[in-house]
């Protein structure tokens, strides 16, 4: 199939309010602005009610936003409705037209395009062969499983050759095995055909694995934008840090902010952590650190960390253990990998905890 | 349509309960659906002691027997489309163009009036606007001389008292057809046009199907309104056959009549069964979707939808007040002075009318509740042989137009040992087997609903069956039995296709009365009568409705649903 020359979307400054039953008026939506760069897939990603699908219907024109802009290449679509974009969409639900075969659901979009019958069939028997359903043209919807579902509504939102193409969802209503087969083959599908994709989902573990960028949003506004890399490791607010992976939250003050290392004092622990924005003495921080960041070792005499604890609590989950230590009135997830057969330790144990400066990273707090 | 809980359902074998109701069920639908029909077929068949077919074909043979098998097929196909023309615009409007529930309330409470009024008075209505001496013909217009009696009238009239079922059909169609489906045909390129012709209509062929049926099925076993309005140029069959009973004499050529009636009838019967059923399409597949406003609907549209809809009602809110206004004028149309006379009139010589419907609307009414639940409860819940059989049986009566049923009954039990005509017990019989069906229907559906699971969680914390059954699954089907019994009381207080061959001198009923009435030309009572009707009726009904939401009764269980067919 060929390509189409990749158009940008640019998202500016849109707001969406809503009425609510009992609280009145709300944003579901507020001044949200994205930039998707041309043949990127960018994730919007955010717990349910955080604004994302809100975000990605006003992209399609299915809804019409209150305040700000949208662009898809360089034109102006705000005011178009959804049949006027030239977007490819995916359903939560697939949305498959029940009372047509899986060829006339795919041939949708170019019969409506006026396509001619032998250019037709061609271009669904290609775009049927690249979701791997080539002999299913005959079928109904509902004989179909959920997977293949998913990939009629794929295929039928990508044969129109759209310049844009969104997904909303899209594998929320798979299995757990499935989901991951599928996400793949999505990623594979954009790469290959270059289309410029918005994506919603509230899986972080599916954001991570399909995303050339992620936006992380929350109560209608994105609150971080970068690569799955760049939230994970250095997550601008306790709420990315929660949201994308595991993390240790620990509250703190800070001791002594001289230079570009910062002193905090955590539970009677100090620990140093890089830091270069202005801090005071006396100013309250969390310090953030991913559970497998953190090093553990038996407390035997000679062993390094500054972290003395016991541990409280245990799960072998066989490729990691995961170990809860307390440690005074601070408790600590700590996360190790392959330990190997007879390297589990007990509960009960006493051990040690190295953070390491480089492993923390320092966050405002928050409210 | 009803399949057992499988292998959860339990057996007949070591039930005995079970198995004494099933031979008591059994034996009522033998005596009072399967041997009056045999008693017709009979009847057409035989001569005497012989068998010979002939006789009956001979009298279909006549030429204006034939006319008037052509006049009711041709009636029921117009009636079929315009109403379901009528019922899909105010379906469309109620469902898909974004209007409040305060517009809603007026159209459902406007199309509500038909449903509830005896089937006649449209067509009562009809001889005061458009009669001889008409409100708008002979006052307004100043004609005379115009004639009111025809096809035209009588399929205006029809299709305006039977479109509330094809709205009442249509309307859950069209609001199921999942919003994100048509998103995605928008957002596939396709003009608000082309997503309603080749979405949006599609998915509601097979509800326009069953609309269609449905009216051409009660098109078709309508006997009062083409006898009030069709006059001699257009004869159809279920008033022919009326006419040869009780004007001839003549039982045999009535029942041979009305037997015509029966292929088509059974037919429409089948198509619903075997075809419609099967082909209603599913557009919510797993977890539905984000919640999204219609957008096929252009707004430019939405108002003149709601115009026309509001004209439709216009009609007929005017028909129901000029009924009303001539039960309180001495003569519409001739003397317009107040008088309370005909009030008067139906309270003192029509009393004992009043007084016997309302004795038999009021046994038929707990008898035919009783009746649906149990029946519908051993279809959805038991196994046992014959469940299919039974199933099919019980929905005869109601499926076949009134006056084969009547005729029916009239043949089977107007001499000994079953000399029951005349009696309030046949009447009262005939309601019960006619009009319970929906009660089943709504049994069945209620518990369709309802997971075996729960039943079987109150056997697993030890509750014996006959406790289970009362205190799980009667609360459940609660609500089903009311609105069984709710359209039982309606149909009781309205019906007259199939009880009008059964009243005699000791028993009679108030619309047989009115059709009295209208044929002596002593339109007041008529219309007294009728406003009667119509307010007792939507006093039970609001009732009922009430109690059925204080009950938190499903959709599908709800009056509306079930006057819907």
């Amino acid at each position: 199939m060929d390509t189409v020359p990749p158009a940008g979307v640019r998202v500016e400054g849109v707001s969406k309010r809503f009425q609510h039953r009992v609280k009145g008026a709300l944003w579901a939506v507020r001044e949200v602005s994205l930039e998707v760069r041309p043949g990127e897939l960018l994730t919007l990603l955010g717990p349910s009610g955080c604004g994302k699908t809100t975000t990605l219907r006003m992209i399609a024109g299915f809804e019409e936003p209150d305040e700000g802009r949208i662009w898809i290449g360089d034109r102006d679509v705000t005011g178009l409705m959804a049949n006027r974009r030239d977007i490819g969409f995916v359903f939560q639900n697939y949305a498959l037209f029940p009372h047509l075969t899986v060829f006339d659901n795919v041939a949708y979009g170019l019969r409506i395009r006026g396509l001619e019958s032998g250019e037709l069939a061609r271009r669904v028997g290609d775009v049927l062969g690249m979701v791997g359903l080539a002999r299913y043209e005959r079928q109904q919807p509902h004989q179909l499983s959920g997977g293949e579902q998913q990939r009629v509504a794929l295929a039928r939102a990508i044969v129109i050759r759209p310049r844009v193409l969104l997904f909303d969802e899209p594998l929320s209503n798979l299995d757990a095995r499935l989901r991951v087969q599928m996400r793949d083959e999505i990623r594979r599908l954009q790469k290959e055909l270059a289309i410029t994709t918005v994506y919603v989902t509230h899986d972080q573990e599916e954001a991570m694995a399909v995303s050339d960028r992620i936006a992380v949003m929350s109560a209608g506004e994105v609150v971080q934008e970068g690569t799955a890399e760049d939230l994970y490791h250095r997550p601008a607010t306790e709420f990315v840090a929660q949201f994308i992976g595991r993390v240790n939250l620990l509250a703190g003050r800070v001791v002594d902010a001289a230079g570009a290392t910062v002193t905090v004092d955590v539970a009677g622990v100090r620990l140093r952590v890089f830091h270069t924005a202005p801090l005071r003495a006396g100013d309250a921080v969390r310090l953030a650190i991913r559970p497998e960041a953190i090093v553990l070792a038996p407390d035997d005499p000679g062993a390094e960390g500054e972290v003395v604890g016991a541990i409280v609590a245990r799960t072998f989950l066989g490729e990691k253990v995961d170990y809860t230590v307390r440690a005074g009135a601070q408790s600590f997830l700590v996360t190790r990998y392959n330990p190997g057969p007879g390297a589990v330790l007990e509960e009960g144990q006493r051990v040690r905890l190295t953070l390491a400066s480089d492993a923390m990273q320092l966050l405002p707090v928050e409210g | 349509m009803a399949r057992p809980a499988g292998a959860r359902a339990s057996g007949a074998s070591r039930d005995p309960a079970l198995w004494v109701t099933v031979a008591v069920l059994w034996a009522l639908l033998a005596l009072f659906v399967l041997y009056p029909l045999l008693c017709l077929l009979a009847r057409v068949a035989m001569d005497g002691e012989r068998l010979s077919p002939g006789a009956a074909l001979a009298v279909l043979g006549d030429p204006n027997q034939l006319r008037a098998l052509g006049n009711s097929l041709l009636l029921a196909a117009l009636v079929g489309v315009a109403g379901t023309a009528l019922g899909f615009l105010f379906a469309l409007t109620a469902s898909r163009a974004g209007f409040g529930r305060g517009w809603l309330a007026v159209l459902d409470a406007v199309t509500l009036l038909p449903l509830i009024s005896p089937p006649f008075t449209t067509a009562i209505a009809m001889i005061f606007s458009f009669g001889p001496r008409g409100l708008i013909t002979y006052h307004v217009l100043g004609l005379k001389g115009v004639t009111v009696y025809g096809l035209a009238s009588t399929f205006f009239s029809e299709t305006v008292t039977y479109f509330p079922i094809a709205y009442l059909t249509l309307r859950p169609v069209l609001a199921a057809i999942d919003a994100n489906v048509e998103d995605m045909a928008l957002s596939l390129g396709a003009s608000r046009f082309q997503v309603f012709r080749s979405v949006t209509l599609p998915l509601a062929i097979p509800g326009l199907a069953n609309a269609f049926l449905l009216l051409f099925a009660a098109s078709l076993a309508d006997f009062a309104t083409p006898l009030i309005l069709a006059g001699n140029s257009f004869p159809v069959l279920p008033t022919q056959a009326y006419l040869q009973i009780t004007g001839l004499f003549d039982l045999r050529g009535g029942a041979v009549l009305s037997f015509a009636l029966l292929v088509p009838a059974f037919a429409v019967f089948l198509l619903q069964r075997y075809w419609v059923s099967r082909r209603y399409y599913v557009t919510v597949t797993g977890k539905a979707g984000a919640r999204t406003a219609v957008k096929t609907v252009a707004p430019w549209l939405r108002p003149v939808l709601l115009a026309l809809c509001l004209a439709v009602a216009a009609v007929i809110a005017y028909f129901y007040a000029l009924l009303f206004y001539a039960s309180v004028v001495v003569a519409l149309g001739a003397n317009h002075a107040w008088t309370w006379r005909h009030y008067h009139v139906i309270f003192t010589e029509g009393a004992k009318a009043i007084r016997d419907t309302l004795v038999i609307a009021g046994l038929s009414m707990p008898l035919g509740g009783l009746y649906g639940v149990v029946v519908g409860y051993l279809i959805a819940r038991k196994r046992f042989m014959g469940r299919q059989a039974m199933e099919i049986v019980s929905m005869l009566n109601y499926a076949l137009p009134g006056t084969i049923v009547g005729i029916a009954y009239l043949i089977a039990f107007n001499d000994p040992p079953l000399a029951l005509t005349g009696g309030a017990l046949l009447i009262v019989a005939c309601y019960v087997f006619r009009y319970s069906p929906t009660g089943i229907r709504a049994t069945v559906a209620q518990l369709q609903q309802i997971d075996p699971a729960l039943e079987e969680a109150s056997l697993g914390l030890g509750a014996s069956t006959a406790m289970t059954f009362r205190r799980v699954t009667l609360p459940l089907i609660t609500p089903a039995f009311f609105a069984g019994l709710g359209v039982v009381f309606i149909r009781s207080m309205t019906a007259i296709s199939a009880t009008i061959f059964l009243v005699s001198i000791n028993w009679t009923l108030i619309t047989v009365r009115i059709l009295e009435n209208m044929t002596e030309l002593s339109l007041g009572p008529a219309a007294a009568f009728s406003v009667l009707v119509v307010a007792i009726v939507y006093v039970v009904i609001a009732a009922i409705g009430r109690l059925l939401r204080a009950l938190r009764a499903p959709d599908a269980v709800s009056l509306g649903g079930i006057l819907g067919g």
